[in-house]
């Protein structure tokens, strides 16, 4: 009987070892659908490699992304799509006031709630500080709290609705102290000090080239401006959320949907003082970045939650807390002067900016640093001077978004672009062609540019939104 | 509470608290995660089901207000033989980007084709009001919805061969 049913089997297996490849794979795709969508059918034969002064083929055909079939299926799984075994969720307590000092926080009333698993405070984290670039940031504010954002007290219970009666049930008693609010404020010498010491400034950047006095003198008129961009939230559909998980061995696994893995890995190896190797960063499909999902945020608070818990952890960021506890685009306070000739040639240009870097520094350093190279724009200007300072405010900390400074200047640059034409009377699109970039042209920071295409774009712009019939 | 719904052709039920919205009734009892949590208060749209024929946010409805009810979500739109014009269309235009809003606007654009087969873009545009996309820009949305509304009226249509019936047919109330 034994020998029997051997028999049977080994004759299943000797059927389907005959079967071609081929068959079994239509079988299989009679199954189920396919759930990558094929390539894409665009004309790319080769070269592949696009070649300088030729249009890319791709340009004005429908691409497909490889992605795109799961994610109109509702197959991609995002962040907060993942569930791990016991999983507790974790909710953050926002000061809710922009500049104070913690005198009490009461957390014995969630505590005692049942479904709370772990409660964590300021004052218990032995390094209560993180940041990208400056460790200026603390992951629950104790004693000073910076801005509204700010976490103060963090909970993880069993269902989401049990953390936030939770957070609702601890109380904090504050003294309110002086705020500022302005970053010109904060330049000035009186003004309160968000991170204390003698300034407000914390990052500052010169660029010179030339002698930009000698070229005022020069000039046939000189324009000054003042131009302002406001802080903007980079709103991703996707709220900011991870997962913490240790294992028994003291390895902590992140899941997140965050862009830059080492640097986060980095930063919590810093912060958790454990070292980098026990801390795995699980990348996952981002919902939307736009510059916001650079750095860590919640993600120690949830790894010391899942410690003191035991369990693994999931935070999840509200649609308030995406706009004041994440990072927001600078805002440019930014001045011009230029000095330009009789034919509308820019001969100088003077620009003095003020970042607004909200409570914490972030990604401050990078915005600054190419907002000064970029703040002349892509013209040739042979004597120009740049000056940037990032100031910290009790407001929403700003960071990475899309353009790092450089859509703020560009702003800045374009608009005075259009004064001095509509003064000296030159059309718009003649006053740039003149002045712009030309192969072998030196930038501002004295690097010499080549394949510099930036007359064929605007002249074919020009050609396509049909300029010369509208002037 | 128990609760239960005709959830994309299948009768399903679960035990609940009452306070559970449909949205966390689909996605952490009945383990459909397809449509998101982006704000959980209304405004962004990534979580639109159709619940007998309308497009509902599933976070601002009780999962007991849907006790009974039909719900379809966009894990019922395909099916073994194809995908439904929308996700097709969608996919071939690069309606998506990251995605996270789009089983939202497919669901959405689904309850509109329902009830009107002929849609004009300004009937796109306000149908698709509620739902929020920060990376497209809707332009490739608004045409993808027209050229799947013209898929699905052509009966010779080959995105339509193997389709069952009610998907291609209005839902009935």
């Amino acid at each position: 009987m034994a020998q029997d049913l051997m028999d049977r089997e080994l004759d299943v297996l000797d059927k389907e070892r005959v079967a071609p490849v081929e068959t079994l794979r239509r079988s299989d795709e009679a199954l189920r659908l396919p759930a990558v969508a094929p390539p894409t059918a665009l004309p790319l034969e080769p070269p592949l490699v696009p070649q300088v002064g030729e249009q890319t083929r791709a340009v004005g055909l429908r691409a497909q992304r490889p992605d795109s079939r799961n994610h109109g299926l509702g197959l991609t799984r995002y962040i907060d799509d993942i569930a791990l075994p016991g999983m507790l969720f974790a909710k953050i307590k926002r000061a809710g006031i922009a500049s104070a000092r913690i005198k009490r926080i009461d957390t014995s009333r969630a505590e005692a709630m049942p479904g709370v698993c772990a409660v964590l405070v300021g004052s218990e984290i032995p390094v209560n500080s993180f940041g990208p670039s400056l460790q200026d940031q603390p992951l629950l504010a104790h004693p000073i709290v910076r801005h509204a954002g700010d976490g103060v007290a963090a909970v993880a219970a069993v269902t989401e609705q049990i953390a936030q009666a939770a957070i609702d049930a601890i109380t904090v008693e504050y003294e309110p102290l002086p705020g500022v609010y302005d970053a010109l404020e904060a330049l000035k010498p009186e003004s309160y000090k968000v991170h204390g010491g003698d300034t407000n400034v914390y990052a500052s950047k010169v660029i010179k080239r030339g002698d930009v006095e000698a070229g005022f003198a020069q000039a046939y008129r000189i324009y000054e401006g003042r131009y302002y961009t406001p802080g903007i939230e980079h709103a991703p559909m996707e709220p900011f959320t991870s997962i913490a998980d240790w294992d028994a061995n003291g390895r902590l696994t992140i899941h997140a949907s965050i862009g830059r893995i080492t640097l986060a890995r980095c930063d919590l190896a810093r912060t958790l003082a454990i070292p980098i190797s026990r801390i795995r960063v699980i990348g996952t499909v981002v919902g939307g970045n736009f510059g916001g999902k650079n750095e860590i945020r919640h993600e120690p608070v949830l790894a010391l939650l899942a410690k003191k818990a035991g369990r693994p952890v999931k935070g999840r960021f509200n649609r308030v807390e995406e706009f004041v506890a994440s990072t927001i685009r600078h805002a440019f306070h930014m001045d011009y002067k230029t000095g330009v000739t009789k034919d509308g040639r820019l001969i100088a240009r003077q620009v003095r900016m003020v970042l607004d870097g909200g409570a914490y520094c972030s990604f401050s350093e990078t915005t600054l640093g190419k907002a000064c190279i970029l703040s002349t724009g892509p013209y040739e200007i042979p004597n120009s001077l740049a000056e940037g300072y990032v100031v910290y405010t009790n407001k929403t900390t700003a960071g990475s978004m899309r353009g790092f400074g450089a859509p703020q200047v560009c702003f800045a640059y374009e608009s005075q672009m259009d004064e001095i034409a509509r003064d000296l009377g030159i059309d718009p699109v003649e006053i740039r062609l003149r002045n712009m970039f030309r192969e072998g042209s030196m930038s501002s920071t004295g690097q010499v540019l080549h394949s510099v295409k930036v007359k064929e774009s605007l002249e074919n712009a020009v050609k396509k939104f049909g300029w010369e019939v509208q002037s | 509470m128990i609760v239960t719904l005709t959830v994309n052709g299948e009768l399903r039920s679960a035990s609940v608290p009452p306070e559970t919205t449909l949205l966390v009734m689909l996605r952490e009892h009945l383990h459909l995660t397809g449509a998101k949590t982006g704000c959980d208060v209304g405004d962004c749209g990534a979580c639109t089901v159709i619940v007998d024929g309308l497009a509902v946010n599933a976070c601002l409805m009780l999962a007991a207000q849907a006790d009974g009810r039909t719900v379809t979500t966009i894990e019922g739109l395909a099916t073994r033989e194809g995908l439904h014009p929308l996700q097709k269309v969608f996919e071939e235009t690069g309606a998506l980007q990251c995605g996270f809003c789009g089983p939202g606007v497919i669901m959405t654009s689904k309850a509109l084709l329902d009830h009107t087969p002929e849609p004009t873009p300004q009937e796109i545009r306000t149908a698709l009001t509620g739902n929020l996309c920060r990376c497209t820009g809707y332009v490739k949305m608004i045409e993808g919805v027209q050229e799947a509304a013209a898929m699905m009226r052509s009966p010779q249509s080959p995105a339509l061969a193997g389709q069952s019936p009610a998907l291609a047919a209005p839902e009935q109330k």
